[in-house]
């Protein structure tokens, strides 16, 4: 049972729009992943406030799903627990049935939440019948897995559909060819060579959506007195998809690539943890948001700050709607050319500084040898050696000691 | 995000510089007062939080604010969301983040505690609720109305925090109050503890929200209060200095200790105690008497408790500062007369020992030593044994054993449509106990309220 909570005595903000043509309770919905693999997990997650959520994989009849265990890992970072979290999990384990099943009952239950599928096969046919026998169950929105990293279903093994443009083109063709109504989502992977010509390939074969992206292929660690790798399956392991804080800026940019030159809708996904990291996914193109890994440390109850932060966001950029934030930073991205040339020097607050030298060892070894000690172990930046890097307010310990001095 | 910086630094260089910083400017250059986190000491902090489940923080707190979801707020830069959880479930909030003593409450409860040290959730509290108060209070839903008023009488935590939750539920409130919101807050906690604007943070919320009448409640008023409203919550205090009863207690020189610590927060340049002081009592407010003695200039203040210190109820912050700030503690003493001829000289105390009995509160009971008779020296002696509720209107209402009004679970006193709650009821307590209460009340009382509707 979830804790009671007292009711809320401030004016609720209305986060709500329309996106491929569903509407959207807010920008954040449940990604493809154990949390809606369970009726009554996305239950939960609808009443603490989600607005969607895409039902974990499911594939055609027959299919074995041969998961192995453990299947979780962790890159701690010196002490913070799953700054990326690893899986080697597989699809669904449940029948197409019951997927269908739990869509039906998810939409009767809770008509104005989004309900998506998520879907994966190897031949044409059994593309197409995932998507007429799920769009017949009332579902919002399909989203095609073509970049599940491990135990792919193809004729390429260990090879992502969308590693290839021609294999991702004809396939999506065959998806959207047997969808009546519903908008189709493809999810695709940043392993590949050049994200743009994926991207084309999908808004050619008639998709609307790109769901951007998935899970990184990762090493999550291995032990360095038995020298096995994580997860540990009896000393052995293999490649996991990584997710979590640490994809952040892989998907930022994935997002950012895709939005700057291909004219189609984007769900981001692939790092958000909270309400600040969704709006630098919109910011760069995406539509809504998909949340996982969060929700799989802390629970379906990270809603709670999600819509509170974003309303609180919104009232400060004076934005009436969550729409408002879509593309807002893609004009400010530019490439490395057109980068304006000035004149930067570091500046140390010397009422902020603490005195740890910090900067001073850094700029030494790794920048152009311009902190000096100073007096006091406060260091002072030599002008003339300055170039203006930024290694030193990066190492900076203090908020707001160091600053990039420009002359306008 | 590179964001250009724009903030106080910029105002002394010339125009043409500019300064970038990762984070934009972020607050931490703003400091506050009183060794309030900055926004990257709570970010730090809130990141230790371990967001239990089923948190017994939230449990161990009277009026169990959601403290996981208002960290995870903090975490995530929200701040503003963050005060709201903290004020959805504290009226008091502001008042509450400063002066809380979370040692018995939420802080004392923390499972991190249990791997190294507990989160500083009071100051995380406090940040949250004073980055809302430079921001700008949320705005509120509409509440619904019900038809009658309910009146509250005394404006303290329990008073405010039960009109507060009254309107919430719909109720219009009239608030009866002889002195300026606030309770004992406002008149007898040291300004160095709770400084005038930290309080008004919360006061200046919370009147907006019902009608204040500056009145002195006497039977008259009272039966006329009862006749136009629904019902009636009593939150007066404790505003009676107990009398000590040894001799010398009426010469020039002894003080309640209430007076005392009203005065040297109105007025404390007329306020001359000399340079000997002595505080009888061994109490949280005692303490309060005594450091702010010191901090007006005594040179020696000696604080006389007749138990010893694992009798004391007070808060260990509190004993340990006033230790730090040099009062004399002097235990096993009791006072039996106070000297002098017009103006007070010293005060005779005698020696005591702690006998194996235990009285109702649990304690051992002290026992004087014959023969042990000494003086302290004093200028001045501030008596702190305790308050009791006195005032005539009250004759009627049914009292405990210790003299404060007697209610039952409900909150409802010995006569019919009046609740009570906060110190009154239960004695000295902490502010946020009070809160509790009149919260409680409230909700009780809009039961009471509705069945008479219906």
């Amino acid at each position: 049972m979830d804790k009671i909570k007292e009711p809320s005595m401030y004016s609720t903000r209305d986060l709500s729009y329309d996106f491929l043509g569903i509407h959207f309770e807010n920008p954040f919905i449940l990604a493809a992943a154990p949390s809606t693999d369970n009726l009554d997990m996305v239950r939960r997650a609808f009443r603490a406030g989600w607005a969607g959520a895409i039902l974990k994989t499911t594939s055609v009849e027959g299919t074995k799903v041969d998961l192995c265990y453990p299947m979780m890992s962790s890159f701690d970072h010196e002490g913070r627990k799953l700054f990326g979290m690893g899986n080697i999990d597989l699809i669904s384990e449940h029948h197409i049935d019951k997927v269908e099943y739990n869509v039906r009952m998810l939409k009767k239950e809770f008509p104005h939440k989004m309900v998506a599928a998520s879907i994966m096969a190897g031949r044409k046919e059994d593309w197409q019948s995932l998507v007429e026998r799920l769009e017949k169950t009332g579902v919002d929105m399909i989203e095609c897995s073509f970049s599940c990293p491990q135990g792919n279903i193809g004729e390429d093994p260990g090879k992502m559909l969308a590693q290839s443009i021609s294999a991702t083109e004809l396939t999506a063709r065959w998806v959207k060819e047997a969808t009546k109504k519903i908008p189709i989502s493809i999810k695709i992977t940043p392993h590949v060579t050049d994200i743009v010509e994926v991207a084309r390939a999908v808004k050619r074969s008639g998709c609307d959506a790109l769901t951007a992206s998935n899970s990184i292929q990762a090493l999550m660690g291995i032990d360095i007195r038995s020298f096995a790798p994580n997860p540990n399956l009896g000393g052995k392991s293999t490649y996991s998809g990584m997710t979590g804080p640490a994809i952040k800026p892989i998907t930022l940019r994935t997002i950012a690539e895709i939005a700057r030159n291909v004219d189609i809708s984007i769900l981001g996904t692939g790092g958000a943890s909270n309400w600040s990291d969704a709006v630098e996914f919109m910011a760069v193109g995406a539509g809504v948001v998909e949340f996982c890994t969060v929700v799989m440390h802390y629970g379906f109850r990270v809603i709670t700050d999600l819509k509170s932060g974003m309303s609180h966001y919104l009232d400060e950029m004076r934005f009436s709607s969550p729409k408002d934030i879509v593309r807002k930073a893609l004009p400010n991205l530019a490439m490395h050319d057109e980068l304006p040339r000035r004149t930067v020097r570091s500046h140390i607050d010397k009422k902020l500084c603490i005195g740890c030298e910090v900067c001073y060892i850094a700029c030494q070894d790794g920048g152009h040898m311009a902190i000096d000690r100073g007096s006091n172990r406060i260091p002072d930046v030599d002008q003339e050696k300055c170039v203006g890097c930024g290694l030193c307010q990066h190492v900076c310990p203090v908020d707001s000691c160091i600053g990039m001095q420009v002359a306008a | 995000m590179t964001r250009i910086k724009q903030g106080s630094i910029q105002k002394k260089e010339p125009r043409s510089v500019i300064r970038v910083y990762p984070q934009g400017l972020r607050e931490s250059v703003i400091s506050f007062p009183n060794n309030t986190m900055n926004q990257q000491q709570a970010t730090i902090e809130s990141e230790r939080c371990l967001q239990c489940y089923d948190s017994p923080c939230t449990v161990a707190c009277p009026t169990h604010i959601d403290i996981p979801t208002f960290i995870g707020m903090i975490r995530s830069g929200n701040v503003i969301g963050a005060a709201e959880v903290v004020k959805t479930s504290n009226a008091l909030a502001n008042t509450c983040g400063k002066i809380c003593p979370e040692e018995i409450f939420c802080q004392s409860v923390c499972t991190r505690a249990k791997q190294d040290s507990p989160i500083q959730i009071r100051e995380l509290h406090f940040y949250a609720t004073q980055m809302e108060s430079r921001k700008g209070f949320s705005r509120l839903k509409v509440f619904s109305t019900i038809d009658g008023a309910v009146a509250v009488i005394g404006a303290g935590p329990a008073g405010l925090s039960c009109a507060f939750e009254l309107t919430k539920l719909g109720h219009k409130v009239d608030v009866y109050e002889k002195d300026g919101i606030g309770g004992v807050p406002r008149n007898s906690i040291p300004s160095f503890r709770l400084a005038n604007d930290e309080l008004e943070s919360d006061t200046n919320f919370l009147s907006r929200f019902f009608k204040t009448r500056k009145e002195d409640v006497n039977a008259r008023l009272f039966e006329e209060i009862r006749h136009h409203h629904k019902a009636i919550f009593l939150a007066v205090g404790l505003g009676v200095d107990r009398p000590i009863g040894i001799p010398g207690e009426r010469l020039k020189g002894v003080l309640p200790v209430l007076q005392f610590l009203h005065k040297a927060k109105i007025q404390p340049s007329v306020l001359s105690i000399g340079d000997r002081v002595v505080i009888i009592g061994g109490g949280n407010v005692s303490l309060d008497a005594a450091a702010t003695a010191k901090r007006l200039g005594a040179e020696s203040v000696v604080l006389i408790y007749r138990r010893s210190e694992s009798e004391m109820r007070v808060w260990k912050s509190e004993l340990n500062e006033a230790r730090r700030q040099g009062v004399e503690i002097r235990f096993l003493t009791n006072p039996v007369a106070i000297v002098g001829k017009s103006e007070i000289s010293g005060v005779m105390c005698r020696h005591t020992r702690l006998s194996k009995e235990k009285d109702e509160s649990g304690r051992r009971v002290p026992v004087e030593l014959k023969g042990s008779d000494f003086v302290i020296d004093a200028d001045t002696v501030i008596v702190a044994i305790g308050q009791s509720v006195e005032a005539e209107w009250l004759e009627g209402f049914e009292r405990t054993e210790n003299g404060y009004v007697k209610v039952n679970k409900n909150f409802h006193t010995s006569v019919s449509g009046v609740f009570a709650g906060g110190d009154m009821v239960a004695g000295e307590g902490t502010i946020v106990q009070a809160v509790a209460n009149g919260k409680q009340a409230a909700h009780t009382i809009h039961e009471h309220v509705s069945k008479k509707l219906r």
